[in-house]
């Protein structure tokens, strides 16, 4: 068979292989929605928070967003492989979103949502952690990115002065939840259109 | 000169090839989830299916999931042995030019 197979056929052959490896075990760029809505609910809960002086602004919004992604994830995960590497990730973010979840909660209905420049510090290294374990699993230098911007949020709202931490706070958000997400969104999608059909 | 190895004829077809290959990362997929991948009508995959299957790369098992018919399919033993040995002998057969 190789004689009528050209040496062009069998590279082709060899990356056919890859990519569908690697298709198999993507898992994050599908879930670049998440990262927008997670993102866009920050925003509405520091503004709520700020404008209503709401103890349940944070609670609130948390709670919406986890129903929402519990209930969206579920529909999506119907006819999703099993893989190890895929409950490795989904088992930080689902982690992740437990931690805030009571965390606002909490610190919410205590009234010791007092210290801006602690609870962004918290919540930057709560993401920083994810983002970075994610990263680490999937050797994703973009999501590594995105932790290397918590962590600098981290540090900063320590030492900065109340407008430097909020802005700190709202850029972060906007690179690693935004633009983060719907670039994995664009990702997936524009992946899908350059494969095109399998034939036999 | 060594000899060159004749590459399996059941794994080089391009549909059953992307198959075992994404079927090698996952633990088990359904077939809507194959099909998603590799944008192959139901007709295709599931003949390029049934020929892994016969071949005894793929296993199949069919169960009901809330009353639903889901049809789940996972790589054997024997279909990872056979594409392992496949990429070897695509990797002996083009030798320096898989840099090129």
């Amino acid at each position: 068979m190789q004689d009528h197979t050209t040496e062009q056929e069998l590279k082709d052959r060899l990356s056919l292989i890859e990519s569908m490896i690697a298709e198999g075990r993507r898992n994050t760029e599908s879930w670049g929605w998440t990262f927008v809505l997670w993102g866009v609910v920050y925003y509405l809960a520091i503004a709520w928070s700020a404008w209503g002086h709401s103890v349940w602004a944070w609670p609130v919004t948390m709670l919406i967003a986890v129903i929402v992604t519990v209930g969206v994830a579920s529909l999506k995960a119907d006819n999703h492989p099993e893989t190890t590497l895929g409950r490795a990730i989904g088992s930080i973010w689902m982690a992740l979103g437990i931690s805030m979840f009571l965390l606002f909660l909490a610190l919410g209905l205590s009234g010791r949502l007092t210290d801006q420049h602690l609870f962004v510090a918290v919540i930057s290294a709560i993401l920083g952690m994810a983002n970075g374990a994610s990263a680490l699993i999937l050797r994703w230098k973009v999501q590594f990115a995105c932790a290397v911007v918590w962590w600098v949020a981290v540090v900063t709202t320590c030492f900065g002065t109340d407008t430097q931490s909020m802005i700190v706070f709202l850029v972060a958000i906007f690179l690693c939840q935004i633009v983060f997400g719907i670039y994995g969104a664009i990702a997936e999608a524009q992946e899908h259109k350059r494969r095109g059909p399998i034939h036999a | 000169m060594p000899d060159l190895p004749a590459l399996n004829p059941v794994v080089h077809g391009r549909l059953r090839l992307a198959l075992l290959s994404l079927l090698s990362g996952v633990e088990e997929a359904e077939f809507t989830w194959l099909r998603a991948k590799t944008d192959a009508t139901d007709g295709n995959l599931g003949a390029q299916l049934l020929k892994l299957e016969e071949a005894g790369y793929v296993a199949i098992e069919k169960k009901f999931v809330l009353r639903k018919p889901q049809t789940l399919y996972r790589i054997t033993e024997t279909g990872r042995q056979a594409l392992t040995e496949y990429v070897q002998a695509l990797k002996q057969l083009l030798g320096p030019a898989i840099d090129r």
